[in-house]
């Protein structure tokens, strides 16, 4: 609960329909994905299998993946030594974050 | 004797949105605040018809910009010298914009969009804030690219030679800022907003040194609890995800087509969490600053700057020329909060003879100078670069003087 300031200044709410994790995933959410992948690829232990991201393709998939690899990052982190190793071309799977995400609206428009 | 904003000043905290150009959020202010290096309403484009068309207030929050206007180099290049080819004597003109909206198949009535821009009173939060303290009128993006070159520049002064989204390898000597601030005795923190947003382009300085990283929520409680560290880097939320208790968190980086009114929320947000605490607030320089245009229409030419060492072959750029670092890139909106800056303060930029040019490597410059002192690390021209908190001044602003926002 704020204080009783002098100048206070209403900031309009968002509209509730700005929202849309269907929507389609843009250039920058693609790159920042790219870049999980490789450090996926620096942290997998054996048996492990890497995210397929080219079925990540809406905000929703992107923020699933994100929190999955942004918790592997925070757990195992710290302990890798050097920078992330330039990618390779692999076959991978599809973890569960993705495939139990749904695009129901989503149209790519993006670049 | 430093100034006594100087003096007291003991947290640094960046907070940096995504993808939107000086005049679209700023430009509208010029009418009413006149040093403010806006728009006349008088600037224009070609559009594929060869018909001009002027600059619009009709920006939206959402819907307008929902083909993510191009922003990479070639497609920058093409917007700051309207389609002339590289090659000697070129001269910048900012007359690309349309045409370079256009090709990517916008229809020729939406390829106007790139020419819109907010009015004041749709942005109260950006436009309160930016003449209530001091606004940069020559604060421009590093490099004439995409987001991940850019903010690297705000994380180690320099992109290591990239002008793409590509993830970029550290290069030894140079370490990010935080890593310095750290390693010198010094606390410094990045806040993403939450794990499914994560952040942006450092993802190999989150697996090397997670412990730098924090939530959003972890800021706020970290303001609260007077326990912020000196050195703060704020990351917005970069998609819609569901939240806790079955909510819906929406983006607020403003990144088109993003709702901007949320990231007018979340920069509100931020502000009030230092604002609202006096102690924080009287010991806090704050500054708000866009990675980049997004390709959206700014009328200021980007001026030369001092080469950084790197150079980017003509097959990186993809504009069949190399590109030596030597230049900046188009015009952000930067603001500079403290109790210590006077209001209405405008720091002048390239319309002035006397005017002073801020980018990126600014951010890490300022930051190592204020606490870390001498610091050799880093390239030429991040030592070079100017200290964006020179608008603190002496006297304090009585606590009535500044606004809270109520959201």
């Amino acid at each position: 609960m704020l204080k009783k300031y002098k100048l206070m200044m209403k900031v309009p709410k968002t509209p509730k329909n700005a929202y849309d994790h269907g929507r389609f995933i843009s250039s920058l959410i693609e790159h920042q994905i790219k870049h999980f992948s490789e450090i996926e690829r620096s942290l997998l232990k054996p048996g492990e299998t890497l995210t397929d991201y080219t079925k990540i393709k809406t905000e929703l998939q992107a923020s699933k993946y994100l929190k999955h690899m942004t918790a592997l990052a925070h757990e195992r982190g710290g302990r890798a030594k050097g920078a992330v190793v330039a990618p390779e071309k692999t076959s991978s799977a599809t973890n569960a974050a993705v495939s139990k995400s749904k695009t129901k609206k989503g149209k790519r428009k993006s670049r | 004797m430093p100034p006594a904003g100087l003096d007291n000043l003991k947290h640094i905290v960046v907070l940096m949105m995504e993808n939107r150009s000086f005049d679209h959020m700023l430009g509208g202010l010029m009418k009413q605040y006149p040093r403010i290096n806006g728009l006349t309403g008088n600037e224009s484009n070609p559009d594929m018809n060869g018909t001009m068309v002027k600059v619009q207030p009709n920006a939206k929050f959402q819907g307008q910009l929902d083909h993510d206007p191009d922003h990479h180099f070639p497609g920058v290049d093409l917007q700051i010298f309207g389609g002339t080819p590289p090659g000697p004597g070129r001269v910048a003109n900012m007359q690309g914009f349309i045409k370079s909206y256009a090709t990517q198949g916008t229809s020729l009535n939406a390829s106007h969009a790139i020419m819109s821009y907010f009015p004041p009173k749709s942005l109260p939060v950006l436009t309160t804030l930016a003449t209530e303290f001091a606004v940069f009128n020559g604060w421009f993006s590093s490099i004439p690219g995409p987001t991940i070159c850019n903010r690297a520049f705000a994380h180690y002064g320099t992109s290591f030679g990239n002008v793409d989204m590509n993830l970029f390898y550290i290069q030894d000597p140079i370490q990010s800022i935080y890593e310095r601030m750290v390693n010198g005795g010094h606390t410094a923190k990045i806040y993403y907003y939450d794990q499914q947003s994560s952040t942006m382009e450092i993802v190999n300085l989150l697996k090397n040194q997670p412990q730098i990283f924090g939530s959003y929520s972890q800021f706020v409680a970290d303001c609260n609890g007077n326990t912020l560290p000196e050195y703060s880097f704020i990351e917005p939320c970069y998609n819609d995800h569901p939240g806790p208790g079955g909510g819906q968190i929406l983006a607020s980086d403003q990144h088109p087509d993003h709702n901007v009114q949320e990231g007018e929320r979340f920069i509100a947000n931020t502000y009030n969490a230092i604002r609202t605490n006096e102690r924080l607030w009287e010991t806090t320089a704050m500054l708000i600053v866009y990675d980049e245009h997004g390709g959206i229409y700014d009328h200021v030419v980007p001026p030369a700057c001092q080469p950084d060492g790197y150079s980017a072959t003509a097959d990186k750029t993809g504009t069949g020329e190399a590109f030596n670092f030597d230049r900046l890139g188009i015009r952000v909106p930067a603001i500079l909060v403290s109790p210590y800056v006077p209001r209405g303060t405008v720091i002048p930029g390239t319309e002035d003879p006397n005017g002073l040019i801020f980018e990126h490597a600014c951010i890490p410059g300022t930051v190592t100078d204020f606490f870390l002192k001498n610091y050799d690390q880093r390239t030429v021209r991040e030592k070079n670069s100017r200290n964006f908190l020179t608008p603190l001044t002496d006297t304090l602003r009585p606590d009535d003087d500044c606004w809270v926002f109520d959201l």
